[in-house]
């Protein structure tokens, strides 16, 4: 409580007496609030969109057979090198609901709300000219600055949740049909392949749990975290340079876009393969890690001393490496804030 | 106690001295001296262009003070450099008491501020709004910002983007009049009001010096700053141009007459110092001239006709030389600007051979032109007034 003093039926606050209503470590309650508020329809639509995306895809993988799948995807054998993983690890069921990880959709729903967010943390408010009220209250700008990055880290945190969850729900709701052929013997040394009998192939109707494990994708849903995280942080250091969300946002795409080139350059030419190594997509491997849930179990991905067999690092250090950049980010992004003018509304 | 310097070209710290706490409600605290809010040669550059420059100037606590200037005179740059918004190039500051540049958070909890182009969230209603700034401020009062906001006639149930402009500055000084601070710092208050609101805005203001509160008032209404405002300043050019007290200003006449026979203006203009720009000083005097050659013509008969009447007309008495000054206006006539008492100008006035004689009060406009288009006479006649280079140094 404030010691108010009375003086002319006037309430007066002695200077004294002012103090924050703030919850710790250097954020503020209210801006809290205000950036919820201002997220909420933008999570909202974005949840709902990779809840169902996440559930309608693992229910498309049962709607083709995994011989069919097979199939068509040795007709692209030659492009194998531009996938994530080995044709041969997608397939199995857990490798197939794995590549949603990987989906346009999903990676646009990403990179939505991080650079959304990001971006309008410093330069969409001096945009809104609405920086000026709020700085004019007593709060600094680091408490500014890390309220608004809660908000948007546990959002994002929130929206990777919630597409497991909704591949989780698929996983548990979805039944596939498997055709079990009749039994038959293989001679040795030939080809030849004798039916021992001449009963119509079986066909079977199994939860797709039972080939499944939702947590095999606690890892994948990890990396997911760590490459928006790594947006989320880029795009607060563009904003806290800049005054116009605009460019704000078109920097970070730019950004964007020449890692996504590099990253396929260094797949498609053998000599353009150190690229790779540059962009921060090389430590995106959600599907990696499936593969690697499958073949060595949950705790596989989790791993921080064996380098992953296709790469330099183990597991656990790509993600880390996409944090430890969103965190050199955010540091340079609050430095950069608290050090510059902050422009008038135009 | 001083403020630590880090360099050894910074300005002079400056010389807080350490008083009892006033007696008044919204007192500073003991290490902050005698002034609520004081600059030492306060300066911002962007490149080549210099914002402000060595503004130096005091504000004592309960004082309403005004900031006047045309566009780009450095008020809002001053405020905001204030405020910790922006970081000055060189000079220092202290609000409160505290240090804006070292200390923001402190200063902006003892100060309540309305920007010149107050903006709020567009995604709240109105009363969400002065719910999140009451909470967000430590002396903030909702009910207070309400009481303002009903005084205000403000349909509170609308978001804040389907508000006009207007709607939107009665809820920003619903905003502002909400926390009871011991600083108020306003940029145009009365922008974009009806003539009503304007009324009830500077009643308030007048409401809070009576409180004791410490207000910064920029306008470029003049009348609103001579309605409300204790003492101003005037920013020309990012420059400190003048201060002048409003009681000394209220003390000031303007006595405009024509002489009975045409009479040569006098070559002997008393000069004062002050921060007229050069330029305009120069402009005035040229046009002066011209209209002294146009006004009397001055021709050997003539001047020698009228010699010894018109030695006695300039003769200013010796008691009244530091209060009067004798100059001429473009259009022929005399003008006597006096400052203090009128008694006893009033009786050398009678002996003198003037006709239409006129008396009327030095406002706040003749100041500012006088400032900004070079008047001397107006800025220096009378009390010497404090000017940039004699405050706060």
């Amino acid at each position: 409580m404030f010691d108010l003093q009375r003086r002319g039926g006037v309430m007066l606050a002695p200077l004294h007496s002012l103090r924050r209503r703030s919850v710790p470590f250097a954020l503020d309650r209210m801006l809290i609030r205000k950036a919820i508020g201002q997220s909420s329809l933008l999570f909202a639509a974005l949840a709902i969109a990779l809840f169902a995306f996440g559930w309608v895809r693992v229910w498309v993988v049962t709607l083709l057979d995994m011989q069919q799948f097979q199939n068509v995807l040795e007709q692209f054998r030659d492009y194998e090198k531009f996938a994530p993983i080995s044709f041969d690890a997608l397939f199995t069921y857990s490798g197939r609901v794995g590549m949603t990880f990987d989906e346009p959709i999903v990676i646009l729903c990403t990179v939505i709300w991080c650079i959304a967010r990001g971006s309008d943390v410093v330069s969409g408010e001096l945009g809104r000219g609405t920086m000026e009220m709020l700085l004019s209250q007593p709060i600094s700008r680091a408490q500014f600055l890390m309220s608004h990055a809660l908000v948007s880290v546990v959002g994002l945190l929130l929206l990777c949740l919630t597409l497991w969850a909704g591949m989780a729900v698929g996983i548990e709701v979805t039944t596939l049909t498997e055709t079990i052929p009749p039994p038959s013997v293989r001679v040795p040394f030939t080809s030849l392949v004798i039916p021992l009998s001449d009963e119509a192939p079986q066909q079977i109707t199994v939860p797709l749990s039972d080939r499944v494990d939702a947590l095999a994708y606690a890892a994948a849903t990890f990396h997911l975290f760590s490459f928006g995280f790594f947006l989320l942080g880029l795009s607060t250091l563009f904003s806290s340079i800049d005054r116009y969300r605009w460019r704000t946002i078109g920097g970070v795409m730019t950004v964007y876009v020449v890692q996504l080139v590099m990253y396929g350059l260094g797949k498609a030419a053998e000599s353009l393969r150190f690229l790779q190594g540059l962009t921060f997509f090389n430590c995106y491997k959600p599907q990696k890690m499936t593969a690697m849930v499958n073949e060595g179990g949950a705790s596989a991905p989790w791993n921080w001393t064996q380098p992953i067999s296709d790469g330099w690092l183990p597991p656990l250090v790509y993600p880390l490496i996409l944090l430890c950049l969103g965190m050199i980010c955010y540091a340079i992004a609050m430095r950069t804030f608290r050090r510059r003018d902050l422009p008038a509304p135009l | 106690m001083t403020l630590p310097t880090d360099r050894p070209d910074d300005p002079p710290a400056l010389p807080v001295e350490i008083s009892a706490a006033p007696d008044i409600p919204y007192g500073l605290p003991e290490h902050c001296g005698q002034a609520m809010v004081r600059t030492c040669r306060l300066s911002k550059s962007y490149g080549n262009f210099t914002a402000l420059s060595d503004c130096s100037l005091e504000v004592s606590p309960g004082e309403i003070f005004g900031l006047l200037g045309p566009n780009g005179a450095g008020k809002t740059t001053l405020i905001r450099a204030l405020l910790g918004h922006l970081h000055p190039t060189s000079g220092k500051s202290l609000v409160a008491g505290f240090d804006p540049q070292v200390d923001p958070v402190a200063v902006r909890r003892h100060v309540a501020y309305l920007p010149g182009d107050a903006r709020l969230p567009r995604h709240m209603n109105g009363k969400g709004v002065l719910e999140f700034f009451a909470e967000i401020h430590p002396s903030g009062e909702l009910s207070r910002s309400l009481a303002v906001a009903e005084a205000l006639e403000l349909d509170l149930s609308r978001r804040v983007a389907f508000m006009s402009t207007g709607m939107r500055q009665k809820l920003a000084l619903a905003v502002v009049f909400g926390p009871r601070t011991p600083i108020l710092i306003l940029d145009e208050p009365t922008a974009n009001l009806d003539p009503t609101v304007r009324g009830q805005v500077l009643e308030e203001v007048l409401a809070a010096g009576r409180d004791g509160r410490t207000v910064m008032l920029s306008s470029h209404v003049l009348s609103e700053i001579e309605q409300t405002c204790v003492r101003v300043a005037f920013l020309r050019r990012g420059h400190l141009a003048h201060q002048l007290t409003m009681s000394d200003l209220f003390q000031r006449h303007r006595v405009v007459a024509r002489t009975e026979s045409p009479l040569q203006q006098p070559t002997n203009r008393r000069s004062k110092t002050t921060a007229l720009d050069s330029e305009a000083r120069k402009k005035t005097t040229a046009s002066a001239d011209a209209a002294s050659a146009t006004a009397s013509p001055a021709t050997p008969d003539a001047m020698a006709r009228r010699g010894d009447r018109e030695a006695a007309f300039w003769e200013v008495p010796s008691e009244l030389r530091s209060s009067v000054e004798v100059g001429w206006l473009d259009d022929g006539r005399i003008r006597i600007d006096t400052a203090g008492d009128l008694q006893p100008v009033l009786g050398w006035l009678s002996e003198l051979p003037l006709v239409d004689v006129r008396i009327e009060p030095l406002g706040l406009h003749a100041v500012y032109r006088s400032v900004h288009f070079g008047d001397e006479a107006v800025v220096s006649a009378g009390p010497p007034c404090s000017t940039s280079s004699d405050v706060g140094a």
